[in-house]
This record gives C-alpha cells, sequence and structure tokens, in this order.
C-alpha cells in the first residue's frame, strides 16, 4: 500500500500550510457583509476554506427564500458540526443597489440564518456580475445577462483542492449532502479504501433491503 | 476495540466470498470446456493467448509536472502550419493478465471500488482483459506546439482502441492513478461509459458510481448482441454495433475530464465485419483492416495557451470553454493522410465536449467529392447513402462510418476534409482548393498509387448491408421533455435537475416502449443531442413546431426524417421545438440507466435522469408506485395510472 501511495503522490502533499490554490479564478472583490463589515471576497471567505456560494436577493419571492430554508434545515440536520469550522455559507445578493447589509440581516433573521459560518453580501453590481460568470457562465449571451438563470444552482468551492463543485439546492437532502461531501478535500487512500468498503456494506444492505440500488 | 473486531469479521468473510468466487470461476470454465461450448472453449484458448502478451506494458513513465496556470483567457491559440504531422493511429489495446484475478463481486480488499455483483458475470464469463490505466501524461498536439497536460488511459491519447469479437466476452480494468493534488479542473475521479454498449448496468459507467485516486473498477462487457434472453447464444444479430467509444462519465465533471483527454474507442467484430477483407461467409467485405484501410477519426477541439514553464496548455477555466479554435483529429492539428488509390472506412466519432461538426468532402478542383455512410452511431444503416451535396452533422458523441472511395482521385493529389466552422491557423497559407480556406480543413488525404503489398481493393459497397431487426411494437408511451425553465431556470428534463438518487422511470425487462424526446425551449438556440443508454432506439417520427413572438403555437410540421435518422441511433440531436417519437426495447440486464444530453457542460449542469429496469411486474408495479408516491408528495401529477401491471399510462 505504501509503495502505491508514494507512486500516486498521496500523502502529505494534500496538506500545504499556504493554500492560495484559486487566487487567479475568483475575484478578490469587496463585499459587505450582513453585520456592515466588509470583506474581501477571496482573502476573507474563500481561501483554503471550502465554501459553498448561492446567489439571492431580499426581496425574491420564489426560490431565493425556498434555497435559503433548504440549507438552515440541512444545516441543522447534518452540517452543524463542520458549519463555520471546515465548511462557510456565502449568499451573494443579486441586487445589490436594493439590498443594504441591514436588508440581509433581516432575511436572515427571518429565515433563522443567523448561523455559524454563514454569510450574507452586497456589494457593486458589476463585482456581483464578475462572480456570477465566473462561477455560472454558460457562454451564452442572453443567458448569462439574465440574473434569474443560475440562481438554485450552489457552487461549492474548495480552495484546498482547487476545484470548485455544483449542487442542485433543491435536490433531496441526501442528494445536497452528496455533493457537497464529494467536494471535501480527498483522504488518505487508507481512509479512502475504508470507505469504500463501507459502501459496497451499505450495497449490500439496500440490495438485501429493497432488491435494488435505492440510493446511488 | 469492537470496530476494529467487526472490521476483521468484514475481511474475513470478504476474503471467504472472493475465494469461493476463485472457486466457482474455476469449475465455471472447466465445466465450459467439458460440456464443449464453442464460445466458452474459445475463450479459454484466448484466455491463454494473452499470456504471450503479458510483457506488452511498458513501464509506466513518471507522472508530468502539472500544467502552471494559463489565465487570463488567450485570444486564440499560438499558431500552426497546416499538415505537417501524419494522422496519428490510435493503438490497439494488448490483452492482458489481470492480477488479481478478476471476481464476479467487487474485491474490496485488494481496493476495487465498490459496485453490485457482475450480473452477466455466469451467464458470459469474461476470457479476453484488459488493463486502462488512467494518469497524466504530456501529449504533442503539433509540431508547433509544446508539450500538454493530459489525462490518458494508458499514457496514449487518443487513448487505446479496444478490438473486440461477438461472443467474446471481455473485462477491461480501469485503475486510477490521476493525481490527488492538481491544478486542473478536472477531477481525479472517474467511471467509464462504454457508449453505447448492451452492458449490464454495474459496468455501464454510472454516473454517481465513480472511484478516486488509487482504487481500480472491472467493467464486464459481455459483447453479446441485444436479445439473448428471446434468442439464446449471444442474441440477435441484427441488433448488431460496432463503433463504440469510452469515456469518463463522473457527475459534475464529465466535460473536463473528457476535453483533458479521458476517452477512446472501442470495436466489435462479428460474421459480417470480420475485421478483415478477404472472402468469408456473410461477410459484407468493407475496408476492414484495423490501422491501414479502418481507420478512427476522433474529431476534438482545444483552445491552447502559452504558460511560463514553457508548455501549451488546453485553456479550461470551471467550465469547458465555447470557444475553442484549434480543431483536432486522432490528437494532431490539420494532420495529413497518405491513402492508396483504393477504398477506405473511417469511424468519425465526435469525442465533445461541446462542439457539433459539419464535416464534408472537398477535392483539389473545390468541388465537394461524395462520401458514402455506411454505419451512424455504430449501426450499420439500411441501404448506404452518399453525401454529396450537403454537409455531414456529427452531434456529441456520434459516430459515422463513412467509406470514402480514392480511386476516383488522380495519384498525387490531394483531398480534403472539411469543417463548416473556420478554425485559428495563424501561419499564413494560400486556399489549398478554390474557395476551401484553409482554416476550415479539418485534415488532407494525400493520394497515391497503391503498392505491391498494399491490400487491394474491396468489392463494391453492397446496396443493402443489413436486415433491420423487427419492427418494435411499444407496450407503453413516455415523454421526456427538454427544458429550460423552472423557478430557478435551470436545464431541466421533465421539469426536474438530475439527483443520482432519484429513479424517474422505471421499465420492465423485456418490454418496449415509444418515447417522445421533445425539446421545449421557448427562447434561445438549445440543441441538446440526447443520449439513451443501453439500447438503440428508431425514430418514428419528427414534428416541429413553430411559434410566433408571444409563444403561440403557429403550426406544427413534420420534417421528414433524414437518411442518416432512419437507422437505429443513440444519440437523438433535438434542436428547439423539435419533438422526435422513438421506439426503444429493454433487454437482458436490469439495472440503474441514464439519459441526459451529451453536450457535456449541459450534462454537467445536471441535465440528465436516471431511469431503472427491472426484472419482474411486482417490482415494476412496485417501484412506479414508489416514484407515484414521491411526486404526489413533491407536488406533482402521477406519472402512472393506478400501477396497473402492463404499467400502461393515461
Amino acid at each position: 500500500m505504501k509503495r502505491r501511495e508514494l507512486f500516486t503522490g498521496l500523502g502529505p502533499s494534500v496538506c500545504r500550510p499556504e493554500v492560495r490554490r484559486m487566487a487567479r479564478l475568483i475575484p478578490n472583490a469587496r463585499f459587505r457583509t450582513q453585520d456592515d463589515k466588509e470583506v474581501r471576497f477571496y482573502d476573507d471567505l474563500i481561501k483554503g476554506r471550502q465554501v459553498m456560494v448561492m446567489m439571492m436577493y431580499a426581496n425574491c419571492e420564489t426560490f431565493c427564500p425556498l434555497a435559503t430554508q433548504r440549507m438552515v434545515e440541512l444545516h441543522h440536520q447534518a452540517l452543524a458540526r463542520r458549519m463555520g469550522k471546515d465548511l462557510f455559507m456565502v449568499n451573494i445578493s443579486l441586487k445589490p443597489h436594493e439590498d443594504t447589509p441591514a436588508a440581509l440581516k433581516a432575511y436572515a433573521q427571518m429565515h433563522k440564518a443567523l448561523l455559524p459560518g454563514w454569510t450574507f453580501l452586497t456589494g457593486d453590481q458589476y463585482d456581483v456580475d464578475t462572480l456570477r460568470y465566473t462561477f455560472f457562465s454558460h457562454e451564452h449571451i442572453g443567458i448569462d445577462l439574465d440574473a434569474d438563470q443560475h440562481a438554485g444552482s450552489m457552487k461549492i468551492i474548495n480552495d484546498k483542492t482547487g476545484r470548485w463543485f455544483h449542487a442542485d439546492v433543491f435536490a433531496s437532502n441526501r442528494t445536497v449532502l452528496d455533493h457537497i461531501q464529494w467536494s471535501d478535500t480527498p483522504k488518505s487512500l487508507a481512509e479512502r479504501l475504508k470507505d469504500n468498503q463501507k459502501l459496497q456494506q451499505q450495497i449490500d444492505r439496500e440490495r438485501a433491503l429493497y432488491g435494488y440500488r435505492k440510493i446511488a | 476495540m469492537s470496530q476494529l473486531k467487526a472490521g476483521e469479521d468484514q475481511r474475513d468473510t470478504d476474503e471467504a466470498r472472493e475465494a469461493g468466487e476463485a472457486q466457482s470461476f474455476r469449475i465455471d470454465r472447466r465445466t465450459l470446456v467439458k460440456s464443449g461450448v464453442i464460445a466458452g472453449a474459445a475463450a479459454v484458448i484466448t484466455s491463454k493467448k494473452t499470456a504471450v502478451f503479458a510483457q506488452g506494458y511498458p513501464e509506466p513513465p513518471p507522472p508530468p509536472e502539472p500544467p502552471l496556470s494559463c489565465d487570463p483567457r488567450p485570444a486564440n491559440s499560438p499558431p500552426t502550419t497546416p499538415f505537417v504531422d501524419d494522422l496519428p493511429i490510435p493503438q490497439p489495446a494488448f490483452p492482458t493478465i489481470l492480477n488479481p484475478a478478476p471476481t464476479k463481486f467487487a474485491n474490496i480488499a485488494a481496493g476495487e471500488a465498490a459496485r453490485d455483483a457482475h450480473q452477466a458475470w455466469d451467464r458470459f464469463p469474461p476470457s479476453v482483459f484488459y488493463q486502462a490505466v488512467a494518469a497524466p501524461s504530456l501529449h504533442r498536439f503539433h509540431r508547433d506546439l509544446q508539450p500538454t497536460y493530459l489525462w490518458t488511459f494508458n499514457g496514449q491519447y487518443p487513448g487505446q482502441t479496444f478490438l473486440g469479437y461477438y461472443g467474446v466476452p471481455a473485462l477491461v480494468r480501469f485503475r486510477n492513478n490521476l493525481p490527488i493534488d492538481h491544478p486542473v479542473p478536472g477531477i481525479n475521479e472517474i467511471t467509464i461509459h462504454l457508449h453505447n454498449g448492451h452492458t449490464p448496468s454495474e459496468s455501464d459507467g454510472f454516473a454517481g458510481d465513480f472511484f478516486g485516486t488509487g482504487l481500480w473498477k472491472d467493467n464486464h462487457y459481455p459483447n453479446v448482441y441485444a436479445g439473448v434472453d428471446e434468442y439464446g447464444g449471444i442474441g440477435d444479430p441484427r441488433e448488431a454495433m460496432r463503433s463504440f467509444w469510452y469515456h469518463d462519465h463522473r457527475a459534475e465533471f464529465t466535460a473536463p475530464n473528457n476535453y483533458l483527454g479521458l476517452n477512446g474507442s472501442y470495436i466489435l467484430y462479428d460474421q459480417k465485419d470480420p475485421g478483415h477483407e478477404l472472402y468469408a461467409p456473410g461477410s459484407l467485405r468493407l475496408p476492414s483492416y484495423y490501422g491501414l484501410t479502418d481507420i478512427p477519426l476522433q474529431l476534438h477541439a482545444i483552445l491552447f495557451c502559452p504558460t511560463a514553464n514553457g508548455r501549451n496548455e488546453a485553456f479550461i477555466t470551471g467550465a469547458v470553454p465555447g470557444q475553442v479554435d484549434k480543431w483536432i483529429v486522432n490528437g494532431k492539428i490539420q494532420p495529413k493522410l497518405t491513402v492508396r488509390r483504393r477504398k477506405y472506412r473511417f469511424r468519425v466519432l465526435n469525442t465533445g465536449p461541446v462542439k457539433e461538426w459539419n464535416i464534408s468532402l472537398i477535392g483539389s478542383d473545390g468541388q465537394q467529392k461524395p462520401m458514402t455512410v455506411v454505419a451512424v452511431d455504430a449501426n450499420f444503416v439500411e441501404e448506404p447513402f452518399e453525401i454529396t451535396n450537403r454537409t455531414l452533422n456529427i452531434p456529441v458523441a456520434s459516430r459515422y462510418d463513412i467509406i470514402i472511395d480514392f480511386s476516383q482521385f488522380a495519384a498525387g493529389t490531394s483531398v480534403y476534409l472539411r469543417e463548416a466552422q473556420p478554425q485559428f491557423v495563424g501561419v499564413p497559407t494560400p486556399d489549398p482548393a478554390p474557395g476551401l480556406p484553409i482554416e476550415n480543413v479539418l485534415m488532407r488525404f494525400d493520394v497515391v498509387p497503391r503498392e505491391p503489398w498494399f491490400p487491394p481493393d474491396t468489392p463494391p459497397i453492397p446496396d443493402h448491408l443489413i436486415d433491420m431487426p423487427p419492427p418494435i411494437v411499444p407496450d407503453n408511451t413516455f415523454e421526456w421533455r427538454f427544458t429550460r425553465d423552472g423557478s430557478p431556470v435551470r436545464f431541466r428534463i421533465n421539469g426536474q435537475v438530475f439527483d443520482h438518487n432519484r429513479v424517474d422511470h422505471v421499465v420492465l425487462k423485456g418490454s418496449s416502449e415509444e418515447w417522445v424526446l421533445a425539446n421545449d425551449v421557448i427562447a434561445g438556440n438549445w440543441t441538446h443531442p440526447v443520449h439513451i443508454h443501453f439500447e438503440e432506439g428508431r425514430i418514428i417520427s419528427r414534428t416541429h413546431t413553430t411559434r410566433d413572438a408571444n409563444g403561440e403555437i403557429v403550426s406544427v410540421d413534420n420534417v421528414p426524417l433524414l437518411p442518416e435518422e432512419l437507422g437505429r441511433r443513440d444519440i437523438y440531436r433535438l434542436p428547439p421545438q423539435d419533438r422526435l417519437v422513438i421506439r426503444l426495447r429493454f433487454r437482458d440486464f436490469v439495472g440503474r440507466y441514464l439519459i441526459h444530453c451529451h453536450n457535456m457542460n449541459h450534462e454537467d449542469d445536471f441535465m440528465m435522469v436516471r431511469w431503472d429496469i427491472v426484472d419482474s411486474v411486482e417490482e415494476l408495479t412496485r417501484r412506479r408506485r414508489e416514484i407515484d408516491e414521491r411526486r404526489m408528495l413533491a407536488g406533482l401529477p402521477p406519472q402512472y395510472a393506478n400501477g396497473n401491471k402492463k404499467g400502461r399510462l393515461v
């Protein structure tokens, strides 16, 4: 096992003291939080972290409250142990000219979303658009300009691995949690082999219970 | 402590299971030989032969330095001189001996990824074994370009071609040696799909079944025709498919992983198309010597950018770029191929991830020359047809087998493959033919006389290639609507985005269904190349809805089918406002399969659904009731009425 670890470059190289993997990809724009504190998007919120990023706006009456509610639910169900420690949640306002920090705070309070690890951001429209194109662009003029197009899709940025992932917030709880877990920093080979064994047990259990692979 | 003990117990049971498995496998082979089953005997002989090739794999080279960042996005790729590199031919894969030996149940202790037991293992025990190692490597796309960092199988781009025979079940061990820490936006977790093999679901590369670095997985390809249950033996020969390709199918990351090179060809031969051109009973005698007169053409498009360490990397940020500007055939930009004055067969494959191709053949006089299409998406067409006055449209993941007769050209002349969309060349070059800018040229064929050692020309292409399987009488109908709508606006199929844990449709093994594929996009110009895993479908009709500015329907017109849509297909091109009626049968194997848009950026944005094949009517009824209950909880109308036995829809 050790030889294979050496060969495939697994092992200690995963943990690095200074992680700045995605500094060149992600804008380091200035935003204001719901507490009216100025932050730099990359330096203060992303660097070296695993962060879920969603788009919303306070006056939204359709999917934003549902999405927020959904994530609050998940927070209490499964993520509370990690949130604020190695997992963070950032909500960026799509209509920053309407959403003052106070409005965001009211929105967060209304949805009981003032939780550890949660940040609501407002700032300059240009910065918001830049971020939205960075994460959600389909290279399709007309689609990318429309504010409604990319909400509900949550990006999960892991700066330690230098990749971003995405998940549909409205999928089942289990699926959203799967996607968050898929974005975790890879574990060591030994741990992953152990997880693999657990997965096989789960597959066998499902087969015995339902006769088919209910959960993928 | 107790946990540790439990772990040990588990290991013990695993070992016991493996031992039992190995034992049963041995018995299986012995009984096969004893009973004198021809296929079985042939299989054993082949597996002994493989010992000769066991040392065929060289030591893997040390992994290359990972690429440096190459942003901002370059305006264009570096210039390249046309027609300096020869067209590379993907190397055929060598069979090998696998250690540890493959098993029916996942060999967890040895590092195999968790999976279901191979469901076709006892019926079609594998007799040819291959290994494909996914690992980083460097590849030069052109003489004028510096090496590019790619992820490839067995260190080669395009990946090695698997050449197989119907009736000779194969097993490919996909090993994942991708680096765990890397700067490219692809992901080091893979699940390999054989597009569009008649493959049991645990080997089909389900999008959520990926495995990480250091693990491996055995994909069992029975290499049988569809209809084994009905016809016995290896199925109905009329269901033969020939040109497949294998590629990564990891949810969220299919596009970047394919852009980085994780794909290759897979070809199956049978009596009709035996892989040689000599006389053989039942053979069509098409040009068939792999690498000599039967050449895969894998089309790919990349935007290159120079980096500080003197490489030319494939540009990619989070998503695969839409604005690619170098056309690549078999891993070379604008290559040339020396052809003899005889017929050649080219298996054209669009490896995507996004670009659609429109190719045609242009002579040195600037006139379009005929090329004959004999197979569409791996299936022979009933009657071959010529492309003489239009371009051949190749959606992502589609394959076309075309035959070009170079004896119509004088020796010493050149013929060009033209792509409708211009690329960036950057080196001033005169037009190779009147009216043909160099930017539109994919590759060049240089015609020379046939040398004595070269195989002589094959007989004319038969007018009638195959008899189609009998028409499908559907038991059910079902509709799949491909949209970009809802709140929030997303790519959706039947109003929902992909959830690997959710089943959207259940069908009965052995049944057949009529499916409607509808692209209901009102605004925008999204064309979706829809791919249905597992079974080939027949297109029954195509209708186009014309709407006015307010979205009101003006007219619904029947669109005549193109010749390439008359046969069996696995990619259905679906322009906006088109409705396609197709018929499919679901045979032989059960499990989880997918339908998705094969524009891989859309696919990664979850334009995909999971559907399952089940074994019995009871299970079908139960599973359909589950789906309807789930839909009712979500406030959606039920899909099935009263869960009746046939599962007929209302």
